[in-house]
């Protein structure tokens, strides 16, 4: 008598067989001689990742009170002084974006008619110093990457050299 | 890893598999592919009756796994070593020693009990193969309507190469003793500007362009663009190069480069958070604008000759394949960089070291390889995605895979680390580990691998196939990003005579394998193996004295 347990045993086996012929051939034909290194370096990845969550860890040191390779320290904001190219004002390294936004006339902020007081707009670019806020990942961009459906990537032409318009 | 440079290992045949071959020769071959049924995906089994299923010539039973015999083509099963009626038939009738698998048209010796491979068997499969599948689009001869590049892959001309570099810069008079890589200086932060510090700290490095610009292909004194007052970014690129390389070891502030870049992307100048990959794009674009067309030279097959495009673009090639009929249409398509989703399946490596109690996305990991396969994977295009076969002249479900037609110099890898929920109408990221090596072959996810490994791997050489192409890439700089999507931090690490550097924008710090292996990257950067040969000197230590004797022309080149 066939039982629905013979079939699927019979299935099963013949999934697991396909799969040991199939690794079988790879392993023959060395195609996958990296295996070796590739467990070494899942291995060192786990130990590192290990080791960077373990709380006691001092790992390494976030804030900016370090002292770099050349044996100097640096303060949290940049504090060059240079010409600015757009209007010649003598401005500080990391407050240079900022003003250059405004100087070239450029950025929402900028570009909306500013009603609002010079201390409101110098509190807003403080607030983006270099210890806190950095960078995002521009919204636009992400829409129209993951709406591309395949796992491929938009091809980058460049046709005319123009950017595309993201 | 020399010895093998081509793609197979042909293993040595048994001695039952010798001496088949030395009585029966190719015969039973060309029976069996009379016999091969291929199917449009690649797969190919024996199919001796085209109505009935087999039975085994010993005990009539259709259970197990069925093989048939090379010289008699007797079908017999093989259910358990017990039950074995395949080496039934191979002791009861002498000299009947080799067999094929039906299921997947692979040999088998019945005394050795192994699977066995004779590359005139595999060539007979691939024949009939060719016979089935449509002639003018199966994956296989030809494929598109690219024209094979010529271009000799390891030459990639002088002006790229470091010989002539380390030249220039030895002839510096040693100052002091510092034992430091050439080339490291922090970059100040100008106001959420890591996102830029970071792509060029990563750029400077990149061996083929790093060569270019201290060799001075692109001098922004004698550029005829500056000159005129145009804008440059190529020129501008100069300027850093030569202050970074300069020995001085405070920081540098990217404020013209910065001022230049927004004066040419209008859409991106604002003092706000940006995307490092978005940057990468945009510079490379604005670079090529000014040097692709200025070059009239363009090689024969077409590519451009810009030093972006030199070093950073590659073909990738997309397979359609008609579930059908097997008909497979091949597009190539150029990039400058690939950009991977995350594979998210768990794997069994990542309990080595930490036994979560509770698994959550941070705490399980994926890997590049992972990430890799994803992207080469065969794909179903949806129900609603026929497409038209040429062949059928109807419309058909469809299978999708990419692959690499040619690597560039230098690859960049881009994770896509957010998520987008039509539901929700939110992006997140996805701070998940991604695991990734040092040593990098990309031979798995070449065109040639692919398409083999879609026929079942069969030796086989394929038409322009390539089997000497370096594959073969070091990582010398990783983008990491940690923070959420909105508000975060940029770092690069960057590798140097192997030792590795955190370049967090004005501070350069020392920092050891284990603080890059855990880090969250965003943007690998690997480079070919030949500019980036391990634990050997790159470029001279000794710093430099004076920034303008940096770049004394010298005559020739290499």
């Amino acid at each position: 008598m066939l039982l629905l347990s013979d079939i699927f045993e019979d299935l099963l086996d013949s999934i697991i067989v396909d799969v040991a012929s199939e690794s079988h051939r790879i392993a023959r034909l060395g195609l996958d001689r990296n295996l070796d290194e590739e467990e070494e370096e899942l291995r060192l990845s786990a130990e590192a990742r290990a080791r960077a969550s373990n709380p006691s860890h001092s790992g390494e040191t976030n804030g900016k009170y370090v002292v770099d390779i050349f044996g100097q320290t640096h303060p949290a904001i940049a504090n060059e002084i240079f010409e600015c190219m757009n209007c010649g004002r003598s401005i500080m390294a990391g407050r240079f974006a900022p003003h250059l936004e405004k100087c070239m006339g450029k950025g929402r902020k900028a570009r909306l008619k500013s009603t609002r007081s010079t201390t409101a707009a110098q509190n807003r670019y403080s607030r983006g110093s270099p210890l806190s806020s950095q960078s995002r990942f521009s919204n636009s961009t992400t829409i129209n990457r993951l709406s591309n459906g395949s796992s491929g990537i938009a091809g980058h032409e460049y046709s005319n050299g123009k950017l595309e318009e993201l | 890893m020399s010895a093998r440079n081509y793609p197979y290992i042909i293993p040595e045949p048994c001695k039952h598999l010798v001496d088949y071959k030395l009585k029966h020769g190719l015969k039973g071959y060309t029976l069996i592919r009379d016999l091969l049924k291929c199917s449009p995906h690649g797969r190919t089994m024996i199919d001796k009756s085209k109505s009935e299923m087999p039975r085994c010539s010993f005990c009539s039973g259709y259970y197990g796994r069925f093989f048939m015999c090379l010289i008699c083509s007797s079908v017999t099963c093989c259910i358990t070593p017990e039950s074995n009626h395949t080496l039934l038939h191979s002791e009861s009738v002498g000299g009947h020693q080799i067999a094929v698998d039906m299921e997947r048209a692979e040999l088998y010796c019945c005394v050795c009990c192994d699977q066995v491979y004779d590359p005139e068997f595999d060539k007979a499969v691939m024949g009939k193969h060719l016979m089935v599948l449509p002639r003018s689009g199966n994956g296989l001869v030809g494929g598109g309507q690219m024209r094979l590049s010529k271009r000799k892959r390891l030459d990639f001309g002088c002006d790229l190469d470091s010989k002539s570099v380390k030249r220039m810069v030895l002839r510096r008079k040693q100052r002091s003793k510092s034992s430091l890589p050439v080339g490291l200086r922090g970059l100040n932060n100008l106001g959420n500007t890591c996102f830029m510090n970071s792509v060029l700290q990563a750029l400077l490095h990149a061996p083929p362009l790093r060569n270019y610009f201290l060799n001075d292909m692109h001098n922004h004194e004698s550029c005829r663009n500056s000159s005129v007052g145009r804008l440059c970014l190529p020129c501008d690129m100069d300027v850093i190069f030569s202050a970074v390389f300069s020995g001085e070891k405070t920081p540098y502030s990217p404020a013209k480069f910065l001022y230049s870049w927004w004066q040419h992307s209008e859409n991106l100048a604002s003092y706000e958070q940006q995307d490092a990959h978005e940057f990468f794009i945009s510079m490379l674009d604005r670079i090529h604008e000014k040097l692709g067309k200025a070059n009239p030279a363009v090689k024969e097959n077409g590519d451009c000759q810009c030093i972006a495009h030199r070093v950073f673009s590659g073909l990738l090639r997309s397979d359609v394949t008609c579930t059908s009929c097997g008909f497979t249409s091949s597009t190539y398509d150029p990039c400058i960089d690939i950009s991977l989703d995350l594979n998210t399946s768990t794997s069994f490596a990542t309990d080595l070291a930490s036994k979560p109690s509770k698994p959550n996305e941070t705490l399980v990991a994926s890997s590049l390889a992972g990430c890799l396969d994803l992207f080469t994977r065969p794909e179903k295009m949806g129900s609603d995605q026929k497409l038209y076969c040429d062949n059928c002249h109807e419309k058909q479900d469809a299978l999708k895979q990419m692959s690499i037609k040619n690597l560039p110099l230098v690859l960049c890898l881009h994770i896509k680390r957010f998520e987008h929920s039509p539901i929700r109408k939110m992006s997140r990221k996805i701070d998940r580990h991604l695991q990734f090596p040092f040593s990098l072959d990309m031979r798995p996810y070449l065109s040639s691998s692919i398409v083999k490994k879609r026929f079942g791997n069969r030796i086989f050489s394929f038409e322009g196939e390539e089997s000497d192409v370096s594959t073969e890439f070091e990582v010398f700089a990783v983008v990491t990003h940690s923070g959420m999507l909105e508000s975060g931090h940029y770092v690069t690490y960057l590798r140097l005579r192997n030792q590795w550097y955190k370049c967090d924008d004005a501070w350069i710090t020392e920092v050891d394998d284990e603080v890059v292996r855990a880090a969250q990257c965003y943007l690998i950067f690997y480079v070919q193996k030949v500019f980036h040969p391990k634990g050997s000197e790159d470029l001279s230590c000794q710093p430099m004295s004076s920034p303008a004797d940096l770049f004394v022309p010298i005559a020739g080149c290499c």
